[in-house]
């Protein structure tokens, strides 16, 4: 009888947990959050964006690309729009502190002066602040959250945000994915993969894209997985056959894919290793004989040149999705803001109409977004016309030569 | 369960084919790995054994010691050409990062002994644990300032090898094989450098008057003084050593892996510290042989298990010590305690 008691209660209490927490689902708008929502901005000449990225924690080193790309945008911007300048207000995200993350959401949210956002960086980030967002009025606009599910969801499953809350300015995991698996596949003409994925949201979806698409054509791909945190992957390389052709690497840390090339070498194995745009980082991952995909981002167009020279000579291209998401937040806002004033809804249908001319994305191709699903891959907030990825061969020195 | 394709499903037979597929060449160089690796969380285990015998204190602060002196190291390397151009010649620079790492972690830990735990010498013990808290925060995040979070890459691979060729450097060059498996130059030099500084720091403990003074210390701290000890000389001697071969362990970690960061403090002093615990904590013997177990353990787990277990199976040997024998291994008959 007490068993059944105890049963009992922790039935009633499960259901109300479970009503609890799908009430507040259904109507998830903390009056701090609805407030800002609804706040009518005056513009003046200086507006405010959000930037959510990881300033400290693991992922800080890029999370500081993404923020060094939005903080040159802001530089730019503001010198060609004196009546129409940003701020940007910083948000450490802590990648992958979920909790840090709604923290900044909130934060963010309840800041009426807020009209736009850039990022937040991770797609579990994205998915598990969404919400928050979606209450303050403000639209996600990502420059790495590429998850084709939030976008996208699989027949019979919804995507994972809300439609016209969410925006990115990087194509999706299953656009590089399939050109990754192409290239493996037909152009290399390789049969044994090994593919590894660092655990992280990132990592282990375009290792998912990458795996499906190459199984189903008949090659013999084995999965593996290791710790982002992890510096030492000798044993790791111990467990690749010395008959693998090629390491499927989609990591988002350079660095470390520098130390598993030289531990691989070392070790004495000549897989060829591919990594995915998050290692496109030439002067850090320098292995020679590798490839990476990545934007077919113009390095010969001035204003990345002024960016290299301003930032000790890097060229860098990982965070520049940041640079386009901050510029689609402040073309919104400028246009929102002609009267005099604005509200977060108006900033958000602007967001919707982006059009960047590719000059201006700076990406390679133009940017403006879908609003339903198209083809096999887009779902609305996806870029439309993202070109096909770029593959690039590391060279003698280091140097990136493209290939594909 | 009666076909081998249902078998197969289970993790447990996936280790014995991951082990029947690696053989014992792979058995060798899983070992291999680990006594490299172990060696290093060794070298800063004892810098958590020697504090901790002495001030009974738990010096979280001592990962990010490692950390600073990784990247004094990286410094040195930098300061002379780095690693595609060095201005002198391979082993003088070596020696000089070493000195640069040891002496700047060295005077690190000192500095730190002065300012955050001197002033709670009699306090109550959570006192200082929470001031060491505090300092690991302090030296990652000032590192984090100081770095932008950026992470810097040794690049000993290339260290005196041929760009154009991608000719791996001496350090990476394999100094002889064993089951047709390389044990490279670095990897020797790490155990090497290991052994020699146990064995120079176990001869100052047990042949000197510091050694004499520092077991005199740990054990009665009052008697000591009163004896004459300058205890606060001892002590903070003891932190100068232990934050030397933290030091030592941080330049060596930049030459063997290469990565320096601000946050590379962290895990590496946890699995030190794990290591000290299993080893038996004051005791110097013990962690030598906790950082060599922790770290052949967590090469085996990552290659026969996966890498996605390596850290559940050494942090499962923290918590099963901690529970079956809290003293450690060494824990109830140390020899030398300091």
């Amino acid at each position: 009888m007490k068993k059944l008691s105890v049963f009992a209660a922790l039935a009633v209490l499960a259901a109300l947990v479970t009503a609890a927490t799908g009430a507040g689902q259904a109507a998830y708008k903390p009056a701090s959050l609805e407030k800002a929502a609804n706040t009518l901005v005056t513009c003046g000449t200086t507006r405010t964006i959000g930037i959510a990225y990881p300033a400290t924690g693991p992922a800080a080193s890029i999370g500081v690309l993404q923020f060094h790309w939005a903080q040159f945008f802001q530089t730019r911007w503001n010198k060609a729009h004196p009546k129409d300048k940003i701020r940007l207000v910083q948000g450490d995200t802590q990648l992958p502190n979920t909790a840090q993350a709604l923290a900044v959401a909130h934060s963010f949210g309840s800041n009426a002066s807020m009209l736009g956002l850039v990022g937040p960086a991770g797609s579990q980030e994205v998915q598990d602040t969404v919400a928050v967002y979606k209450a303050a009025g403000l639209a996600v606009v990502t420059g790495s959250a590429s998850r084709v599910a939030l976008s996208r969801g699989k027949p019979g499953d919804p995507r994972e945000t809300p439609v016209n809350f969410f925006f990115r300015t990087v194509p999706n995991d299953g656009q590089q994915g399939e050109r990754v698996a192409f290239w493996i596949n037909k152009k290399l003409k390789k049969s044994r993969i090994y593919i590894i994925d660092d655990e992280e949201s990132y990592s282990q979806g375009l290792a998912d894209q990458v795996q499906t698409r190459l199984r189903a054509a008949g090659k013999t791909v084995t999965r593996d997985h290791v710790n982002q945190s992890v510096s030492d992957f000798s044993s790791l390389i111990t467990r690749i056959p010395s008959s693998t052709q090629i390491v499927y690497i989609p990591w988002q840390l350079a660095g470390k894919a520098q130390i598993f090339y030289t531990q691989l070498r070392a070790a004495g194995k000549s897989a060829i290793v591919f990594g995915s745009d998050g290692l496109f980082a030439p002067g850090t991952f320098t292995g020679r004989g590798s490839y990476v995909s990545a934007f077919p981002v113009d390095y010969n167009s001035p204003v990345l040149k002024a960016y290299k020279r301003s930032h000790g000579g890097q060229e860098e291209a990982f965070g520049l999705p940041s640079y386009t998401a901050a510029l689609v937040n402040a073309k919104a806002i400028m246009k929102a803001c002609k009267n005099g004033t604005a509200t977060r809804a108006e900033v958000r249908k602007n967001i919707i109409a982006t059009k960047l001319t590719k000059a201006e994305s700076l990406l390679g191709f133009p940017v403006s977004f879908v609003k339903k699903n198209t083809g096999a891959q887009l779902g609305a907030g996806d870029m439309a016309l993202p070109a096909d990825y770029g593959v690039y061969k590391i060279g003698n020195n280091g140097n990136y030569n493209r290939v594909g | 369960l009666t076909t081998y394709g249902a078998l197969h499903q289970l993790p447990l037979l996936d280790i014995f084919d991951t082990i029947r597929q690696l053989g014992w060449g792979g058995a060798f160089e899983l070992l291999r790995n680990g006594i490299v690796l172990g060696s290093l969380y060794a070298l800063i285990a004892l810098g958590y054994t020697m504090v901790y015998g002495i001030l009974k204190l738990l010096n979280f602060a001592h990962g990010d010691v490692y950390m600073v002196g990784a990247f004094l190291g990286f410094g040195v390397l930098t300061a002379l050409g780095g690693p595609l151009a060095p201005t002198i010649a391979l082993v003088p620079l070596i020696l000089l990062m070493f000195l640069g790492g040891m002496l700047g972690a060295g005077a690190l830990g000192v500095v730190v002994e002065r300012f955050a735990y001197r002033p709670l010498r009699n306090a109550p013990r959570i006192a200082p644990l929470i001031s060491a808290l505090g300092v690991s925060f302090f030296l990652a995040n000032s590192a984090l300032l100081l770095t932008q979070g950026q992470r810097y890459n040794y690049a000993a691979y290339e260290l005196g090898g041929n760009v154009n060729t991608g000719q791996p450097g001496p350090l990476f060059e394999p100094a002889f094989n064993v089951l047709d498996r390389p044990v490279t130059v670095v990897q020797l030099l790490v155990v090497s450098t290991t052994i020699f500084l146990m064995v120079a720091l176990t001869l100052v403990v047990s042949r000197t008057r510091l050694g004499k003074a520092m077991r005199a210390t740990a054990f009665d701290r009052e008697a000591a003084n009163m004896m004459g000890i300058d205890t606060d000389r001892v002590i903070a001697l003891t932190f100068f050593i232990a934050s030397v071969l933290a030091g030592a362990a941080g330049v060596m970690f930049g030459l063997y892996i290469g990565e320096t960061y601000y946050l590379m403090g962290f895990l590496a002093g946890l699995k030190a510290f794990t290591a000290a615990v299993v080893g038996g904590i004051g005791s110097i013997p013990g962690a030598m042989v906790g950082g060599l177990l922790i770290g052949v353990t967590e090469s085996f787990a990552a290659g026969y298990v996966g890498g996605q277990w390596s850290d559940i199976v050494v942090f499962g040997i923290l918590i099963a010590f901690m529970l079956l024998r809290p003293q450690g291994i060494f824990g109830t008959r140390a020899i030398q305690k300091v």
